[in-house]
């Protein structure tokens, strides 16, 4: 017979999962154990995008592989081919001219704004406020028109080759890209008040998934998610690349490290984003875009180590060259696998059943570059 | 913000990287475009007496390195994006069937939308 005082009731849990078929999970699956409402543990199972990346670049010469780099995170589309192409630069000893590095960096910044506003829109899809998606959402395709413009495809852009970049940008591409600036700009006063000031946004994600400086600099934390825990590192300050060294970056950290900490963080970026993309368009040079790089150029014989800034984070490669025309091993650190593995379960024990998809997702991961 | 689409489309982009287009005329039949493809999806087949490229678009990712590398100008690409097969055998674009040129653009205005 039971009794109905608490403390001599046996606590039982179930096993719930947050799994694939799940309206804010994305593609990734957990089990949560839980008692009640209350999470006590959750186990990740990552694997759902693994294509085998790394082993399929052992394959293919150097600018095969640059078109096969943007598929690590599409959500970033141009980090992850910048990362890839300036490694293979470094290891030949060949440097891009600089109209292509000034180039190289507008676009990424473009990147970043696209996928901070695709963020805008998931974190509100899975809180459940369905406008912010679909507003945020009809404003990115201004962003995907100017990559359709510049590069020719409208979400894999084929854009970077080693050597430089494969068109140029055109008077008419600024006149574009100045016109969107200013779009996003006034954007953003719509979206403070339909997401970020929002009282029901506020509450339901001050004071969730608290990440104190000490843990998030032990679990391996990077990008807008370690700024937001007030540790102001950024790699396009401490060691810059392609046209950062040219330009004011401006970086934005906040003290509280909940999860409203980090959206407000990334709201920050899209500000910085903006002035930064305006400063590079006023110092572009002229000259030539592109070096010559033929199709199977050999490689010197060594390793080679190059890491960016994403939107999510650190974005790194190793690569390893035998002295052929294709890499021996080519290894990828993608932002998104400390945060899901080791990050999300520590920030979600001790909280609500209804906090985990607020963590998730103010954590912004992208399984696909935890899985590659 | 919101097209109703297929009676109305977005105006196509110069430099758009569609589905490919053959000249029939300047191609030789050197093997560059099929040596470059990442995805080994090009492959020279006999057709009127010369060898041509056969693409299969399945395998394709549409990044242009063919279009690129060719010595004699060949094959460009169009802006037709829009491709629908029943089976996969219809994903093979034969040389004929690729120097055709694709409809002009992607909306149908002879429908009418219904009421």
């Amino acid at each position: 017979m039971t009794t109905s005082n608490l403390e001599e009731r046996e606590i039982s849990f179930m096993v719930i999962p947050f799994g694939p078929q799940h309206p804010a999970s994305g593609h990734f699956h957990a089990k949560v154990k839980c008692n009640g409402e209350e999470v006590l543990d959750l186990v990740a199972y990552p694997g759902y995008l693994h294509r085998g990346l790394e082993k399929l670049m052992e394959y293919r010469t150097h600018v095969q592989n640059a078109m096969l780099a943007e598929r690590i995170c599409i959500l970033d589309p141009f980090s992850n081919d910048l990362a890839y192409v300036n490694v293979t630069e470094m290891a030949a000893g060949i440097e891009a001219p600089p109209r292509a590095k000034f180039i190289r960096s507008i676009m990424a910044e473009l990147g970043r704004i696209l996928s901070h506003v695709t963020w805008i829109g998931v974190i509100s899809s899975a809180l459940g406020l369905e406008s912010g998606t679909r507003i945020s959402w009809g404003d990115r395709e201004k962003i995907i028109r100017i990559q359709e413009m510049v590069t020719g495809g409208r979400i894999y852009p084929c854009y970077y080759v080693p050597g430089g970049v494969r068109r140029d940008l055109s008077q008419e591409h600024i006149d574009e890209i100045y016109k969107v600036l200013d779009y996003i700009e006034k954007a953003l006063k719509l979206y403070d008040d339909l997401v970020f000031y929002n009282t029901t946004f506020m509450a339901r994600m001050e004071n969730v998934g608290t990440l104190s400086k000490e843990d998030a600099i032990a679990l391996g934390a990077t990008g807008p998610n370690l700024r937001a825990s007030g540790v102001a590192t950024d790699v396009r300050i401490d060691e810059p690349y392609d046209a950062y060294p040219y330009v004011n970056v401006e970086v934005v950290t906040k003290e509280k490290g909940d999860s409203y900490a980090r959206a407000l963080c990334r709201r920050g970026e899209i500000i910085a984003s903006i002035s930064i993309i305006r400063q590079l368009l006023e110092k572009i040079p002229a000259g030539e875009f592109r070096v010559k790089w033929p199709m199977t150029k050999k490689l010197p014989a060594g390793e080679t180590y190059f890491c960016c800034e994403a939107a999510r984070g650190e974005l790194c490669f190793h690569m390893v060259s035998d002295g052929s025309d294709k890499p021996y091993r080519v290894k990828i650190r993608g932002p998104s696998f400390s945060h899901t593995l080791s990050i999300f379960p520590h920030l979600v024990r001790g909280a609500q059943l209804a906090d985990v998809p607020a963590i998730y997702w103010s954590l912004d991961p992208c399984p696909a570059d935890m899985d590659r | 913000m919101t097209l109703r689409f297929p009676y109305e489309s977005l105006p196509a982009v110069k430099g758009y990287r569609g589905r490919h287009i053959l000249d029939l005329e300047k191609c030789t039949g050197c093997p560059v475009c099929s040596m470059v493809c990442p995805n080994q999806a090009i492959e020279l087949v006999e057709y009127n007496g010369k060898k041509y490229p056969q693409i299969h678009l399945g395998k394709c990712c549409f990044c242009a390195l063919c279009a690129e590398y060719c010595p004699r100008d060949a094959l460009h690409m169009t802006q037709e994006a829009i491709i629908t097969i029943m089976d996969t055998k219809e994903a093979v674009y034969t040389p004929e069937r690729l120097s055709q040129a694709p409809p002009d653009s992607m909306a149908d205005e002879t429908r009418q939308p219904p009421r």
